[in-house]
């Protein structure tokens, strides 16, 4: 009894000191060879890479004869991206190739992608912890301003004059979208700039009953009555208009309303033109009223589906299940030539859902600060060397085979090309070819870009087009950044307000006679006066500031 | 006498409400995990599915690696974890229990405040990485579960008053050491609590996932928790980033099914839904045990 008992103590104790030391020992392995453990691989390079690393201007991409020779550095990308087995070789071949193209710039990337669901809290992470990193993939829905305002993110001004001639050759003025405080912290991806909103019609059922679209042409909802009527009455299980996609989120969410902050904003296709630059809360314009009681009838006559404000709903499963008919509010896909009240096939949706769609835009994006901080590469203060990482980070603007080394893997092994265009290699799928994602629009020039097979070979063509359509109608706050600090009390109460009452409103299941006052009435007492007062007092100042 | 004995007809309803509160909810998922897409777009979830279909299964069978691999993984740190968890929290334990530990008084304190006040998000995550240097190991998920104050004391409690002083009394002027009295004696007698913690602890290890986020970065080594919230995740991130970065609808992807979501949340479940009623009986006791004693 003793012997065992001591024994066991032993065996017990020996035991948990040989898991400790194993764990540890293969743990620490692991960390090595996987991403962006930091402070090791770092520290190495770091002295040498900042010594050499600020060049005065000598040692610029393309002067190679004469410049100082660069030392060799590694330049570590973040940006969120779900798993990709083959990552290592894909990291390899960039690096074959910039050694191979690029010998001057001496230089490596290491890609760290992080899970989309803790991209923020890693970043986060990272940034307080001081890791070291050099390009990451920011927005202003991604904690872009909180970056800002920390000093987690570098001036880029001085480095894109030196460094940055592609990027500016490209995307020109509409970098200063991501401008804070007179100085750019973020470099926008070149791509499409806005969205088109609008109807989604099953094809099928327009056919069968050979509905007229052209008087949507007037870019007015309620000119679709007549056709959700029709199909309310003959089609007894079909949905004539599915949620969640609403009329008023249509309008206001787009260039209709130069939203500010929350509800506040500038009304840009009622108010007089003498007038644009008068700020006004959106629940108390005519228009909102109008829209309102319109979704409401529509909800009372059975045309919406009663779930339309349940978390989850897939709108595009219904019209896969041929259980509905219109969409009325969604995000439309980017095709040749668009026009307000223009039907097109949507193309991808259709081919990716096997049933046939058609889109009519009925509001087309301005330019707007905003979307142009939507999506951007930004360099981190803890970066050794910024001026390589702004380097690496023009090519990605000029270099397609860089940049379609990133999108699309290595040809032959994750891709092959078809006309063309990039296609998975015979016999693989997107699950089992290693290397597959679709974030084009997180780096570079996007028009450099192939287009996958089944997608319309002229993409970017009519990104490039649209991209003339919203530039054609600038934003009249264009530059504008609204600082909420004066206001962040009212603008929370406001939320809450606005998280009961807009939903119900939006859907048609409230009754805007009935319930606008009140949330108005609520809104006020929540202090929505004060936060017009404080956007107009900054969009005046701006104004004066600019001249406009 | 005997109607007295009868629990009143109320009662008993309550308490059929209320479980079949905590079931109707497991029900569903597990129905929702098995009824057909088509199915399911149509009519939406329901407690009987129209059209039974293991898609959702088999899709997980199909590509089986990861989520096997995550099971390892949490099965591993769940195992390890809670038998170290054990080991650590009854040694402090029984040191705080002991009235001759000259840094009693002091200890209590110390434990007691790490209950009160945490250190932050952030030097929680500088010690791990740039003292410990355990980022994207096992012992990350480990270690921050080992010891939590709640246990100590009620461990402590525990050991105060129901083990009798003079059993610990005699097996010392027996010539048992410390270490003896803890092993051969202490422990034994403790089943129940050790039952509890026990208990407490494998719950926190399956559960947790926000670690596994904070420190982890090699999928080869994300727990099922995590595995399965980065699952969902990703998916509605993918769903609201085309609104978001304002690009062209075109690109959106085609999300996860809605059953393969239940069916997962069903497998994260069943182990310790299984685990549990072997540990129940002690976990009754080993709460009020160390409250009344009779």
């Amino acid at each position: 009894m003793k012997m065992w008992q001591k024994k066991g103590f032993v065996a017990i104790a020996s035991l948990l000191l040989v898991l400790v030391l194993a764990l540890a020992g293969c743990g620490g392995d692991k960390g090595n060879d996987s991403a962006g453990s930091g402070g090791a691989s770092g520290g190495s390079g770091a002295g040498s890479a900042s010594a050499s690393g600020s060049p005065s201007g000598s040692a610029g991409a393309g002067q190679s004869e004469g410049a100082k020779k660069l030392e060799p550095y590694e330049v570590v990308m973040v940006y969120p991206d779900g798993k990709q087995k083959d990552l290592g070789l894909v990291q390899d071949a960039m690096n074959d190739y910039l050694k191979k193209t690029y010998p001057d710039l001496n230089m490596t990337v290491k890609l760290n992608p992080i899970d989309w669901s803790a991209y923020s809290d890693k970043v986060n992470l990272m940034i307080s912890s001081g890791e070291k990193f050099d390009l990451l993939w920011t927005a202003n829905w991604m904690n872009y301003e909180t970056q800002v305002v920390k000093g987690a993110l570098l001036p880029l001004d001085d480095l894109l004059d030196q460094y940055g001639q592609d990027i500016r050759a490209v995307e020109g003025d509409l970098l200063d979208g991501a401008r804070r405080g007179g100085k750019l912290y973020g470099v926008h991806v070149h791509q499409e700039l806005g969205n088109p909103q609008g109807i989604v019609l099953s094809k099928e059922l327009v056919d069968k009953y050979h509905f007229d679209l052209s008087p949507l042409k007037s870019g007015e909802f309620k000119d679709l009555e007549p056709i959700l009527q029709t199909i309310k009455e003959k089609e007894p299980n079909v949905t004539p208009a599915v949620g969640p996609a609403f009329p008023l989120n249509a309008y206001f969410s787009s260039g209709s309303m130069e939203s500010i902050i929350g509800p506040v904003g500038l009304d840009q296709r009622d108010t007089n033109p003498a007038d644009r630059y008068k700020v006004v809360d959106m629940y108390e314009t005519p228009r909102y009223r109008e829209l309102a009681e319109l979704t409401h009838k529509w909800y009372k006559a059975g045309y919406i589906n009663k779930d339309a404000t349940t978390p989850g709903i897939d709108i595009f499963k219904k019209f896969q299940a041929k259980t509905a008919f219109a969409s009325i509010g969604s995000d439309l896909e980017i095709v040749k030539d668009m026009a307000i009240g223009k039907p097109d096939r949507m193309a991808n949706k259709s081919t990716q859902l096997g049933v046939e769609l058609i889109q009519i835009p009925m509001n087309i994006d301005r330019l707007h600060t905003s979307k142009l901080s939507a999506t951007l590469q930004a360099i981190s203060r803890t970066s050794k060397d910024p001026a390589r990482a702004m380097m690496l980070l023009d090519l990605f603007y000029k270099d397609k085979n860089l940049l379609t080394l990133f999108n699309y893997g290595i040809e032959g092994t994750h891709y092959v090309l078809k006309n063309g265009q990039v296609a998975l290699p015979d016999g693989k799928t997107q699950d089992t070819v290693g290397f597959y994602h679709d974030i084009q629009w997180m780096l570079g020039n996007q028009m450099l870009n192939y287009t996958r097979v089944g997608e319309d070979p002229d993409k970017y063509k009519n990104y490039e087009q649209f991209n003339e359509i919203v530039k054609s109608q600038p934003s009249p706050l264009f530059g504008f950044v609204f600082d909420p600090e004066p206001v962040k009390n009212e603008l929370i109460a406001v939320g809450k307000v606005q998280s009961t009452y807009d939903p119900g409103l939006q859907s048609g299941q409230l009754d805007p006679a009935v319930d606008l006052p009140k949330m108005i009435d609520k809104m006020k007492a929540a202090g929505i006066d004060k936060i017009i007062q404080e956007a107009q007092k900054q969009v005046d100042a701006w104004r004066a500031a600019n001249g406009k | 006498m005997r109607s007295d004995n009868r629990t009143h007809p109320a009662i008993d309803l309550f308490f059929v409400m209320a479980s079949l509160a905590c079931l109707i909810p497991f029900w569903l998922i597990l129905m929702v995990s098995m009824t057909g897409q088509n199915a399911l777009t149509r009519y939406g979830y329901s407690f009987w599915p129209a059209q039974f279909d293991f898609v959702a299964y088999r899709f997980l069978l199909h590509d089986a690696e990861p989520i096997l691999r995550s099971f390892g993984v949490s099965i591993l740190v769940t195992a390890i974890g809670t038998f170290a968890c054990l080991f650590v929290t009854s040694s402090l334990a029984f040191s705080l229990s002991r009235k001759e530990f000259p840094l009693r008084r002091f200890l209590s304190l110390y434990v007691l405040v790490t209950m009160l006040f945490g250190g932050g998000l952030l030097p929680w995550y500088l010690v791990y990485t740039k003292l410990l240097h355990v980022q994207n190991t096992l012992l990350a998920l480990i270690i921050p579960g080992l010891l939590s104050g709640f246990n100590v004391f009620v461990m402590r409690t525990f050991f105060a008053t129901s083990i009798p002083p003079s059993v610990v009394d005699s097996a010392q002027m027996d010539g048992a050491g410390d270490f003896r009295t803890y092993f051969s004696i202490v422990l034994p007698l403790s089943l129940p609590v050790l039952a509890t913690i026990g208990l407490f602890s494998i719950v926190g290890y399956w559960n947790d996932w926000f670690t596994s986020l904070v420190f982890i970065n090699n999928d080869k080594l994300y727990n099922l928790q995590y595995f399965l919230y980065n699952t969902l995740m990703n998916a509605q991130y993918l769903q609201s980033i085309a609104d978001k970065a304002h690009i062209d609808a075109a690109t959106l992807q085609v999300q996860p099914l809605e059953e393969l979501r239940m069916a997962m949340a069903v497998i994260a479940v069943l182990p310790v839904a299984l685990v549990f009623p072997f540990l129940q009986k002690y976990f009754v006791r080993g709460l009020t045990i160390g409250a009344v004693k009779g």
